[in-house]
């Protein structure tokens, strides 16, 4: 089993002050590595108006020698969201990035709100000519279209470059189920590759078996190369009454040696829920990147980072 | 082009249809068998959800002199999708295409939105069973939204020529709200994409296969090709993006271009040779062309007014 060492929450939005569209949550970390700082993009939410929320992604920046020392967050939102009937009209959430060359690159979920379920989400694409403050879409449209396997709720990109390929992980929904009279997404890993970062060809297939039900949901497949093999730290939840402990997220664990083909062994991932505090009922939307010869885990902790993420280091290696 | 027309041909109202549909036959689309036509529609009922319409796929078989009816559908067609799918909400149009002993079928699926009305998509189905029934490639379609196809990817038409699957289809472009108190109007226009299978296509992605006549708000639809006579022949439809409901002369019109190479297109609408009628079924607008060919003659299949709420019509190339 892997040993992650908690070093509490880093960041809570809501202490957050002149940014009325940065309220609450601070989901889905992904972090930019500068010389002196790391760049942590995570997505945020204004007051929920008529009861229905945006999501803008945001970044803060932290000192590189000390994680857990704040240096700036963002003035405004990275990215705009989508004009009218645009699949990202309502949100952009979540957000993953890739320095190439003068570019950085964002791939991210959009959303868009339906009569018969409440939203559906789209992944695209989106470039920054200023070293990642702000991002410009490459066209109205999103870049991964759906497909008949692939029937709708695109979302949780994670795009990583390995074997002079990109690769996309992401997740696609397969069906809508009924708690409590709302329709609730199950969704599940997948992933697609590209030569040039445009075009993409998808696996076709669900990347992780399910352990804990058939509808399991899926989320933030994070892939990190480590010791001759691919590790995958995400996070998974029940179908129903997900919204707790009992049935909440938690951070799951598989490995690979062709980014195919996994193993899912939950039982190595080595970090769970804690007994009191900021994350004493769910985990969720890790992501494992390595800094200065240490690898850390960025995560959110109870209702899905509405208060913020968390910082984990692991003891030993992958 | 001359076109002669031969009337309207079916009424969905003096029928009974499956899946409780009463009113609408909206895009007719053939299948030639050897001794009758089976035209396909979208019809329509209501949902007693909301009260508003889901359009159904079915069929009227007719012979071959277009004036004896000799039965219509009865029973589901193809069904509709399931929840949060593409085509929940609707299956309009279908487009069928014979390959080997299947029957390709092109839908064109509409979902329900909050800030607009309505997003489509192109699905993929099959008949085995000469197209009383199609089974579905998946829950979601084989050709949606892209970089710069942005929404309403739909209307396919897909013909195989020199052994490449072709199809035309209807991309959005704008969403916009043009008056007070409206709800937002779309501007859409006709793609081109190819495929080696049918199945898997490659897009042009945002670029018009056909240019604009009117304005940047023009929206054009239903492209429908036909071979004749060493060329190739498109007609689509055609009106302004606002008030087309209620202004006939803002309302849908049939648009023509023609082309020797399947990629480069030559608008000339003066030649497409059929307007409105002075009165009648389609005296206020005409939409929804499909072509085809039978015995050697060329057919052109039609709505008219009212989007085609009381049935559609006929019409035959004179030379």
């Amino acid at each position: 089993m892997f040993k992650w060492e908690k070093l509490g929450k880093i960041f809570d939005p809501t202490t957050t002050v002149e940014r009325p569209w940065l309220k609450e949550f601070s989901q889905a970390p992904a972090t930019l590595i500068f010389n002196d700082f790391v760049r942590v993009y995570f997505s945020c939410r204004p007051p929920a108006a008529n009861g229905q929320y945006v999501s803008y992604s945001a970044f803060v920046d932290l000192d590189r020698s000390d994680l857990t020392k704040i240096l700036r967050v963002a003035d405004e939102p990275i990215l705009k969201l989508g004009g009218l009937g645009e699949f990202d009209e309502f949100g952009t959430y979540p957000v993953t990035v890739y320095r190439n060359h003068d570019e950085i690159v964002a791939y991210y979920a959009g959303w868009t709100r339906c009569e018969s379920v409440p939203f559906n989400t789209a992944i695209g694409m989106a470039i920054s000519k200023d070293n990642g403050k702000t991002f410009k879409k490459v066209g109205p449209g999103p870049v991964i279209p759906y497909s008949p396997d692939e029937p709708f709720v695109l979302s949780g990109p994670k795009i990583r470059f390995f074997n002079n390929k990109w690769y996309l992980f992401y997740i696609a929904g397969n069906k809508w189920v009924i708690d409590n009279n709302r329709p609730e997404p199950v969704y599940k890993i997948r992933s697609a590759t590209s030569s040039d970062g445009i075009n993409w060809t998808k696996t076709n297939k669900n990347l992780i078996t399910n352990t804990i039900e058939e509808n399991e949901a899926q989320a933030s497949p994070d892939v990190f190369f480590s010791n001759g093999q691919y590790h995958m730290f995400f996070c998974y939840r029940y179908s129903l009454n997900y919204r707790g402990k009992d049935k909440g997220y938690r951070v799951g664990y598989a490995h690979s040696k062709d980014l195919v083909n996994w193993v899912r062994e939950d039982e190595k991932v080595g970090i769970d829920i804690s007994n009191s505090g900021w994350d004493c009922e769910m985990i969720s939307y890790p992501h494992v990147f390595e800094l200065d010869g240490s690898i850390y885990m960025f995560y959110l902790g109870n209702q899905v980072g509405r208060y913020g993420f968390g910082l984990a280091k692991l003891n030993g290696k992958l | 082009m001359k076109w002669k027309k031969l009337g309207k041909i079916f009424d969905p109202t003096e029928h009974k249809l499956p899946n409780n549909c009463v009113e609408y036959a909206q895009s007719p689309q053939v299948i030639v068998k050897d001794d009758f036509i089976r035209i396909y529609f979208s019809t329509r009922k209501i949902d007693p959800k909301n009260g508003k319409f889901l359009s159904h796929v079915s069929f009227v078989d007719v012979d071959k002199t277009f004036k004896n009816i000799i039965k219509t559908a009865d029973e589901t067609v193809i069904p509709l999708g399931k929840l949060g799918a593409f085509d929940e909400h609707g299956i309009f149009p279908i487009n069928l295409l014979e390959h080997n002993d299947e029957i390709f079928a092109y839908t064109c699926g509409w979902n329900r939105r909050s800030s607009v009305s309505v997003d489509t998509g192109i699905g993929f189905a099959r008949s085995f069973d000469g197209g009383l029934t199609f089974e579905k490639l998946g829950d979601g379609p084989i050709l949606g939204p892209s970089i710069n196809e942005p929404f309403l990817v739909g209307d396919a038409f897909v013909k195989k020529y020199n052994n490449i699957f072709h199809m035309w289809y209807m991309f959005g472009t704008k969403w916009q709200i043009y008056g007070d108190n409206t709800a937002p109007d779309r501007t859409y226009k006709i793609g081109h994409a190819t495929s080696n299978d049918g199945i898997n296509w490659c897009k042009e992605d945002g670029i018009q296969a056909v240019p604009d006549k009117l304005n940047p708000d023009e929206s054009m639809a239903l492209p429908t090709v036909v071979e004749h006579d060493s060329q190739y022949h498109m007609l689509f439809c055609y009106r302004e993006s606002s008030d087309f409901r209620s202004v006939s002369s803002r309302g849908y019109r049939i648009g023509y271009a023609f082309s020797d190479d399947l990629i480069h297109w030559t608008r000339d609408d003066n030649k497409v040779g059929i307007d409105v009628s002075f009165d009648g079924w389609d005296s206020e607008m005409l939409c929804y062309p499909h072509l085809f060919k039978c015995d050697g003659k060329v057919y052109l299949l039609y709505n008219g007014n009212e989007f085609g709420r009381f049935g559609f019509g006929l019409a035959v190339l004179e030379d």
